[in-house]
């Protein structure tokens, strides 16, 4: 196979980012993947009739052409925007409690307050000024952080340096009471896992800014098609990819990389090596704990493996007007407790939760005519998927599905009727694809102290480069924009 | 410049949390090889086989009883398969076949032979397989199988010849777990003596209420008192009854698919309720709907290999199989055009794909085939 001047390792959104920058600058990159498909969560699969998205729900800071969000520039600059078609969803989601609470909130802040305002009118001051210090917040991480204001102090950004690192429920608190309210404004933590208590008010507060600013986008084709794009970039600036080839060493010698051993035994002489496989993966098995300074150790043991997921994947034969889905995404909640919506991340019970995804609201095109593809998803970790014993897999993953159809179908009678096709993925299946440990799909826990402020991207070992959620948060925007950071440091390494 | 956060609020306090763990937090070494040992209890890469017993089962089908070398085989669903490779005339090929034993009992896994017309895996299989021998396949996968979330308790099977496997896998599973399904199966064979499985599932019968077994002879001799003909949309109506409720699976050779699936269609059932099994290619591509007219199966093309290689295909059969007589193997596993395992980047010429295989939207627009189901139709350029 020869040398390379850089060995990426992993085609998940951040190795795909890398490989593209890193062979657009003229530097001789090799990526390896271990599966046959290129996206590691960003892909689709086909079953029956359908094609179906395996993991975007709602691509963040995209933004339109007059008011472009950053992730634009990343599609430009790495040769895809034109190869790529946009969807933009109008609003960012319902949250539905049964005969409790029904609200939807646009993609647009006054829309959001008044939407809001309309089901709490009690609470307009606070919804207001809540929303005021998400904006406020927001514009500090821009100016102070994101500028990198040679002046930055508490005086001068008063909102980031208050309330980045509080927990959300607690700076909700101060401005709203009804837990309603609370759940409806937080509803993104069943997204990535973490509840309000121990979810950062830097991540909520990101969260809804971005989405609301940049509006919630799909694509046409799916997460597939930005693999496919990102890698058809990477080939025409004379990359080589090799699927179905994982990467089974990491040389690394005094302290520097040597060279890549794949799975097929050939070795690969390089100085540089971007990995995209989980940073426990890259360190204990690829590089082996002998081989390790202390520093990388002591760096890992504070972090704990995060979440993976459940998802039922349905195709329905019936439009989503039939069943009354009128928005794409819908965070359901059977009690309205986040409290006890926890504990089924842990075990087996029932959920009391969901959050439904419909791809074809947004693009009508997006499932044969006279059908549609909803997929059901609860954040879930494996430890309890991994003592199961493998003969009550199957059955242990139906029943919980069936669990979460039993949902869908009381938000959306005669959900359960139109279901043509179901498939179900577990942390196992995650485990397998993305040969993450606990099949995490959002690297590590994400409580504040995992946040990108604690955390350097720099491995200790020279040539070693981390690309990927396993260094920053969890997402497809986070993770397509490390993979080019991670780039970037390689050629200003190189040069 | 200095660390901006070190004026958040709360940030000196996290920082300490961080330089206690850092002490006493986890220690990731234990973590070593965890997670490729809990993946190959579900998906191993592939499975180390040793045949320990032979059945014979009609004068043309025997069954391979197969044991794993660690002892241990992955669980499965009924219905699906492994595929099979071997390597017979200097040539490694493979072969998809569905495990005919249940899942509620995995010390082996049975996998059912049928001699077929040129069976080129199938003749070795058959001839030069002893006990003893040993084989290897992927584990199992497939999604023809019975999902209780979209299928009903009341199902009706057609098989056709050895299209019984994954049903007698499904009929074996719902008799000894005591399953709560009705059963209707409706077995398609030449004659008589072609029957698969014909004792058991007749024992089977005469102890199950909830299993209902129809052989249907097309070729009987005279005399011959059971069903005859082809199972067709009228017999269904009539020895089924009411379809609106059931799941229907089908699988079975070609033509009796492709015709059983198209009565089926013609009773106007919704797609959910009938399954149909993948059959690899068809026997005969230039009969295919959209074949290029007046294209020869015999003509060959050239296929350059992005590793320098060129290699000489014919029309008339699938780029894998062609590549493979040329000792160029490609991951392969259902050999149907589903799995995608084979998928390739096609950068220039143009391919036939046979109808059924699963493509994506983004295959399309970034042009990548599956060579199981891809026939040549010009020179080509792959990338591997």
């Amino acid at each position: 196979m020869g040398d390379f001047d850089a060995v990426v390792i992993g085609a998940g959104n951040g190795g795909l980012t890398a490989a593209a920058t890193l062979a657009k600058s003229g530097v001789k990159t090799l990526l390896l993947e271990q599966h046959n498909v290129p996206g590691g969560c960003a892909t689709s699969f086909v079953r029956g009739r359908f094609e179906f998205e395996v993991a975007l729900h709602q691509l963040s800071g995209v933004g339109c052409e007059d008011k472009p969000g950053p992730m634009r520039g990343l599609f430009e600059k790495l040769g895809v925007l034109d190869k790529l078609e946009f969807v933009e969803e109008h609003d960012i989601y319902r949250t539905w409690v049964p005969g409790q609470l029904d609200v939807t909130l646009p993609a647009d802040r006054n829309g959001a307050i008044e939407a809001l305002v309309t089901r709490f009118p009690s609470e307009e001051e606070g919804i207001k000024q809540l929303f005021g210090l998400i904006y406020q917040f927001a514009q500090d991480m821009f100016k102070g952080v994101v500028g990198r204001d040679p002046d930055f102090n508490a005086a001068k950004y008063p909102a980031l340096c208050n309330y980045a690192l509080r927990d959300s429920e607690s700076v909700m608190s101060e401005f709203i009471t009804d837990p309603l309210l609370k759940l409806t404004i937080a509803s993104y933590w069943a997204y990535i896992g973490q509840p309000p208590k121990t979810m950062s008010f830097l991540d909520l507060a990101l969260l809804l800014f971005v989405y609301i600013e940049f509006k919630p986008y799909h694509l046409k084709g799916g997460s597939q098609a930005l693999s496919q794009a990102l890698l058809e970039s990477f080939l025409d600036a004379g990359g080589t990819a090799r699927f179905s080839c994982g990467a089974e060493k990491i040389v690394v010698e005094k302290g520097s990389v040597q060279a890549v051993i794949t799975d097929q035994g050939d070795e690969i002489k390089t100085a540089y090596v971007v990995s995209n496989a989980s940073l426990v993966t890259t360190y204990m098995d690829m590089i082996g704990s002998d081989s390790l300074p202390e520093k990388v150790l002591s760096a890992l043991r504070p972090r704990t493996i995060g979440p993976s997921a459940i998802t039922t994947y349905c195709g329905l034969d019936c439009d989503p007007a039939d069943i009354g889905i009128q928005v794409s995404s819908t965070f359901a909640s059977t009690t309205g407790n986040v409290e006890t919506m926890i504990g089924w991340q842990h075990s087996f019970d029932k959920p009391e939760g969901l959050e439904l995804t419909c791809y074809d609201l947004a693009d009508p095109e997006f499932s044969p005519p006279g059908t549609c593809q909803v997929s059901l998803i609860n954040i879930s970790y494996a430890d309890h998927w991994l003592k199961l014993p493998p003969e009550s897999y199957h059955e242990t993953k139906y029943e919980y599905a069936s669990h979460m159809l039993d949902i869908a179908d009381s938000m959306h009678p005669g959900f359960r009727n139109a279901l043509e096709e179901v498939e179900v993925s577990t942390p196992l299946t995650h485990m397998n694809y993305l040969r993450t440990p606990g099949g995490a799909i959002y690297g590590f826990d994400q409580f504040a102290k995992d946040n990108n402020m604690f955390s350097s991207h720099r491995s200790p070992l020279e040539g070693l480069y981390h690309a990927g959620v396993w260094t920053g948060t969890g997402g497809f925007q986070p993770s397509l924009e490390s993979g080019v950071q991670a780039a970037k440091a390689v050629i200003r390494s190189i040069q | 410049m200095k660390n901006p956060f070190e004026q958040v609020k709360g940030y000196s306090e996290i920082r300490e949390d961080i330089a206690a763990l850092t002490r006493y937090g986890e220690d990731f070494r234990d973590t070593r090889g965890v997670v490729n040992a809990s993946v190959d209890l579900y998906h191993p890469k592939k499975l180390n086989l040793t045949v320990s017993e032979i059945i014979g089962e009609t004068p043309r089908t025997k069954t391979l009883r197969l044991i794993s070398d660690t002892g241990y085989l992955p669980p499965f669903q009924a219905g699906q398969y492994v595929n099979l490779f071997v390597e017979t005339k200097g040539i490694r090929s493979s072969r998809p076949y569905s495990i005919a034993s249940p899942p509620n009992q995995r010390a082996y896994y049975d996998l059912t032979i049928k001699a077929v017309p040129d069976g080129f895996v199938s003749d070795f299989l058959l001839e030069d397989i002893m006990i003893g021998d040993q084989l290897e396949s992927t584990g199992p996968m497939g999604g023809f199988f019975h999902n209780p979330l979209v299928h009903s308790d009341d199902v009706v099977y057609v098989a056709g010849g050895s299209g019984i496997t994954p049903m007698m896998s499904m009929i074996r599973e719902a008799t000894d777990r005591g399953l709560d399904r009705n059963i209707h199966l409706l077995y398609g064979s030449r004659n008589t003596g072609d029957i698969i499985y014909k004792e058991e599932l007749e024992r089977l019968m005469a102890t199950h209420e909830n299993l209902t077994v129809d052989f249907v002879i097309s070729e009987p001799d005279d005399g011959y008192q059971g069903l005859t003909g082809f199972i067709d949309g009228q017999l269904l109506k009539e020895r089924v009854g009411d379809l609106s409720k059931k799941t229907f699976f089908l699988c079975g050779p070609e033509a009796m698919y492709k015709f059983c699936q198209r009565e089926l269609q013609n009773l106007r059932l919704r797609c959910k309720q009938i399954r149909v099994e993948i059959f690899g290619p068809p026997g005969n591509v230039t009969e295919e709907p959209g074949w290029p007219e007046g294209l020869n199966s015999e003509v060959t093309f050239k296929v350059k290999v992005s590793n320098g290689r060129t290699l000489e295909v014919t029309a008339g059969e699938p780029l894998m199989c062609g590549l493979e007589r040329q000792q160029l193997e490609l991951p392969a596993a259902c050999r149907s055009g589903e799995c995608s395992y084979c998928r390739v980047k096609l950068v220039s010429g143009k391919i036939f794909h046979a109808a059924g295989t699963k493509l994506r939207k983004s295959d399309l627009q970034f042009n990548y085939i599956h060579p199981c189901m891809a026939y040549p139709l010009e020179d080509l350029e792959i990338l591997l």
